[in-house]
């Protein structure tokens, strides 16, 4: 008797929330058709996304697109959806980040585009980088459709460079060329025995040490994203170099410095000579006026490679308007939508028409060499895309944090990624 | 002077001494924000403790409200509305339920006791997720309904024993005779029970703007459009657009900050005892 | 005819039984607001929670049965246990220094004097500052480069912590942060000692009693119940106080030193998406400081029957 109350009582309760959860929702009058977009991002990109919404609403009179903004904080965007689909009542387009896209896919809670993309006379897959277009694939169905193809480089603080006589980083420096030249970089400028200028400024992120490893010949997982092939002396290698960066040569701010005042508040304050970053700094960077400052790829070893850094746009499954939804999103993608977009500065255009043109290479616009993240997209390669990526991710930028900040060694921290995540790439 | 005078006065200088040495460490925090926040912005961090900035800038007061997508003064005026309107709330609800709970049979003040003690057990943690499911079927998403409905409950079992307590120490054959004399449950509570309790209402009613005024988590799940945002999410806002920029975000902390201490100085007067603060 | 209602000349036998009924009735009338409102806004959400414990539930498709599988999560993933002992640590510091804090604090400045209104008021300040703005501002203050505080501590030729970046140090910060806040505690046993009347401490000056068998034979337990009260809130509390500050300054860094059990249900509900998980968490909350009132209150009724033998 007693092992069935339990049951009964969660039985219960969990009838009550499924009742809610299907609970009827009020029925929009057909008269006037909306659509609702829920994004996330800095003022700057956020008004690009308004003007978009503006643009589709002037196409398409009667129509209302919504844009909901709560947060410019990752963790509070996700509450929201989470709550949201919970709930049932998801936004109709959402901006998800391809690397926190694959619980969502296994979830079922966005929907297959494949049909509608290959249907589509806006937009045409042929119209985007494959790089971008395929991260945001799931067994074989297109999910979302992204908006940029951003990727990981390095900023640097020109001044900085000139005044300790160094030659700019080449489109083909090396990791040697990285360490000697945050070396020099590093300098206790007021003579009070504190260190006080680093050379270069970098998370302690796995996604910041997959290029790395990728340069070395060294892989995460394999093609099918079923296996770890992590277990190598090439990763390894690539790690050691990464976490000694900080560990052994102290050319990037240590746990208390880091804490204290983040990498970024140092570039911009001219106390940082590189940081490692995609374009996602570049419009706040664009006000700064103390010092000039370029971007560069990040430094090659065996071979060059970046990691991708891309969001896109998808449709959940409980949307209560997918076809406007669909529309909305190839309007955002189409030439004229990306355009828009680009204007703040903050995207690299998945659309190759206008990466490829003034609208992203303006000579006016800092960087300089916006150029190089259309030179490094055939090295482009994404995180894996998996159901449990969140968590692996998580768990294994503690470990690449604790060796990094000199807590451990980075076989240590290896071993224990190995150990986390090889269980968890079940597909 | 003589020594016995001394042996008097000693004890009363030592509490007098402990107690602004006390009242310093209290105060001594919100001292060192205001002056972080009126540093100049732009200027890189300070190396040594800065008592006043020099010279100080009330710059970082204007830029708080100067970004387009984060509109401070909007949410400051909705959390104040919100604020009001549960503190009206809350003071009828909890007064008047602890005023029953105090006239109530011996065994049911018992019992209600414990069951507002066990509802305070609850961790508020657990009731996001269901509360929103349930706002949801209720059509009370995404407006202020869903965040005032605890008010209509006295928005804490806490305030409601406060008022309990307050009641059950005043002497009983103030109600019966009251009662006698045909008074119902409603007159005793606003003619009797009220003016007697200002204490406790100043120190709910307080209580409950606090709460309200700084409500993170029901605010960030419950509302969805902009123009009904809050204060504290605004400066969680702020705080993800530019988190090292320490002289604005403690301007903003200042700008919630500044409306409960100046209600605070206005009202402590009532709870704080005959010897308040002159001001 | 009822014998027992009170019965003037003015109130036939008749009326005066309808009169009690309906003050019964408006008792109950009074009270309905509150009981309904607690039933539908916690009772029915906690029971909610407690059946979401024993599922696994996405918030995408159905909820699924899974028992006591996020229960087993305690013993197995060192998350849960670390988070429990952070908890059990942060509680079993400061309600003590708390509780003690506010009674010294009420004893020292319950008497009028010049001045003793600035300094309750001083207390008092801290504890009406918002959370978000309060976080933010111990966040500035622990900074271990730039805060005031370690700048101060450099002045003084003390060493100068990490604080929030040092596993060692985190919590502390925690605990101190929950002593500025007294000043609740503090009003409450004030008013509880105004309300000892002034004719006992004539009464026992009179008998010769000295200022501490004053306090530990009368003060305290006039006191008691107040004392109880805050003891039993701040337990409870205290398991629930670490959110806001651990998700705006810490994230549970460093190394889950400041990773606490709501912070820890709040990332498996929303962020990971295990509403099962989240809600077996706040369970584990409730439980805890369940365990930790009965604990107390057995204690106090040792205490209270070792004084009255």
């Amino acid at each position: 008797m007693l092992a069935h109350t339990p049951r009964r009582l969660a039985t219960l309760a969990l009838a009550l929330v499924l009742v809610a959860g299907c609970a009827p929702t009020p029925t929009a009058a057909p008269a006037a058709a909306e659509v609702s977009w829920m994004v996330l991002g800095d003022p700057a990109e956020t008004k690009s996304f308004q003007a978009v919404a503006a643009a589709f609403e002037a196409l398409h009179p009667g129509t209302t697109v919504t844009v909901i903004t709560l947060a410019s904080e990752e963790d509070e965007y996700f509450t929201r959806l989470g709550a949201d689909l919970a709930a049932g009542t998801p936004a109709d387009v959402v901006y998800m980040d391809y690397r926190d896209a694959g619980r969502y896919y296994a979830n079922g809670a966005f929907q297959s585009i494949s049909a509608q993309l290959a249907a589509s006379d806006m937009i045409a897959a042929g119209d985007f980088y494959p790089q971008a277009l395929n991260a945001f694939q799931w067994e074989g169905e297109q999910m979302c459709i992204p908006i940029n193809i951003s990727s990981l480089v390095t900023y640097y603080n020109k001044d900085l460079f000139d005044a300790a006589g160094l030659a700019y980083p080449a489109d083909d420096w090396t990791w040697e060329d990285l360490l000697t030249t945050a070396q020099a970089l590093t300098q206790d400028t007021d003579g009070d025995g504190v260190v006080d200028q680093f050379g270069l400024g970098t998370a302690a992120q796995l996604i910041r040490v997959l290029p790395f490893i990728w340069q070395n010949g060294g892989d995460f997982v394999n093609a099918a994203g079923d296996a770890l092939v992590v277990d190598t002396p090439q990763a390894l290698e690539a790690l050691q170099f990464f976490v000694d960066l900080q560990a052994k040569h102290h050319v990037v701010p240590g746990r208390v410095e880091e804490t204290a005042q983040g990498s970024q508040a140092r570039f911009e304050n001219g106390t940082l000579g590189l940081f490692f970053q995609s374009r996602r700094v570049t419009t706040a960077f664009r006000s700064l006026t103390a010092f000039d400052w370029d971007v560069a790829p990040l430094p090659g070893q065996a071979q060059s490679a970046t990691i991708l850094h891309s969001d896109g746009l998808c449709i959940p499954t409980d949307a209560a308007h997918p076809d406007l939804a669909w529309d909305l999103i190839a309007f955002a993608n189409s030439v004229q939508g990306q355009q828009i977009m680009s204007t703040t500065g903050r995207t690299v255009p998945s659309n190759r028409g206008v990466a490829e043109s003034e609208y992203f290479l303006d000579p006016n616009a800092k960087p300089a060499h916006s150029q190089v993240w259309i030179d490094v997209i055939p090295g482009i390669r994404p995180a894996p895309v998996l159901r449990e990526w969140e968590e692996i991710a998580e768990h294994a930028d503690e470990e690449i944090e604790r060796a990094f900040y000199g807590d451990g060694s980075a076989e240590e921290a290896l071993q224990a990624i190995i150990q986390y995540a090889g269980p968890r790439l079940d597909e | 002077m003589p020594p016995n005078a001394i042996r008097k006065l000693a004890p009363a200088l030592a509490r007098h001494a402990a107690a602004l040495a006390l009242a310093f460490v209290f105060l001594v925090p919100l001292a060192w924000i205001v002056a972080a926040s009126l540093r100049q912005p732009g200027l890189p961090p300070p190396r040594t403790i800065q008592w006043l900035p020099n010279p100080p800038s009330w710059a970082n007061y204007l830029a708080i409200f100067n970004f387009p997508s984060v509109p401070l003064a909007r949410y400051a005026l909705n959390s104040l509305v919100v604020a009001s309107a549960a503190v009206v709330l809350t003071a009828v609800t909890a007064s008047w339920t602890g005023l029953a709970m105090a006239l109530a049979p011996a065994r049911w003040q018992a019992r209600l006791v414990m069951f507002s003690i066990a509802l305070l057990l609850v961790p508020a943690g657990a009731l996001w997720l269901p509360r929103f499911v349930l706002f949801t079927w209720l059509h009370l998403i995404d407006s202020y309904g869903a965040l005032l409905a605890p008010a209509l409950m006295g928005s804490s079992p806490l305030f409601v024993l406060l008022f309990y307590w307050t009641y059950r120490r005043l002497p009983a054959e103030l109600f019966e005779s009251a009662q006698l004399d045909g008074a119902g449950l409603l007159t005793l509570w606003w003619r009797l029970a009220l003016p007697l309790s200002t204490a406790t209402l100043v120190a709910v009613g307080i209580l409950t703007f606090l709460l309200y005024w700084s409500d993170f988590v029901n605010p960030l799940l419950f509302l969805k459009t902009p123009d009904l945002y809050t204060l504290p999410i605004g400066i969680s806002q702020l705080k993800a657009m530019d988190r090292n920029n320490w002289p604005l975000l403690l301007a903003a902390a200042v700008f919630m900050t500044a409306p409960t201490v100046a209600l605070f100085l206005v009202v402590q007067r009532f709870f704080l005892g005959e010897n308040k603060l002159h001001l | 005819m009822s014998a027992s209602s009170p019965r003037t000349p003015t109130q036939p036998a008749v009326t005066a039984q309808r009169w009690q009924r309906q003050q019964q009735a408006a008792l109950i009338g009074l009270l309905l607001p509150y009981v309904l409102g607690a039933l539908v806004l916690v009772v029915i959400p906690g029971v909610l929670a407690l059946g979401l414990s024993f599922s696994y539930f996405d918030g995408l498709s159905a909820p699924s049965w899974w028992g006591l599988r996020n229960y087993r999560m305690f013993f197995i993933d060192p998350l849960e246990r670390i988070a429990v002992a952070n908890s059990l640590y942060f509680t079993l510091l400061a309600v003590p220094l708390r509780v003690l804090g506010a009674l010294g604090l009420a004893l020292l400045l319950r008497r009028p004097g010049r001045g003793v209104g600035l300094y309750r008021a001083a207390v008092y300040l801290p504890t009406v500052i918002p959370d978000v703005a309060y976080a933010l501002i111990w966040l500035w203050v622990f900074n271990p480069l730039f805060g005031p505080l370690n700048l101060l501590l450099g002045v003084l030729g003390l060493p100068q912590p990490a604080w929030l970046a040092d596993a060692a140090t985190a919590k502390l910060v925690f605990v101190f942060m929950s002593l500025f806040q007294i000043g609740e505690g503090f009003v409450v046993l004030l008013a509880g000692l105004q309300t000892i009347p002034a004719d006992y401490a004539d009464a026992a000056t009179v008998d010769g009693a000295g200022p501490v068998s004053f306090f530990r034979y009368i003060t305290l337990p006039l006191l008691a119940p107040w004392l109880i009260l805050l003891t039993v809130r701040d337990l409870i509390w205290s398991f629930q106080y670490t959110f806001t500050p651990s998700l705006l300054m810490t994230q549970g860094d460093p190394y889950h030193a400041t990773l606490f059990l709501p912070l820890l249900s709040f990332e498996e509900t929303f962020a990971n998406l295990r509403f099962g998980m989240g809600a077996a968490i706040l369970v584990v909350m409730f439980a805890c400081s369940f365990a930790l009132v009965l604990a107390f209150y057995a204690v106090v009724r040792r205490w209270t029957r070792a004084d009255a033998a």
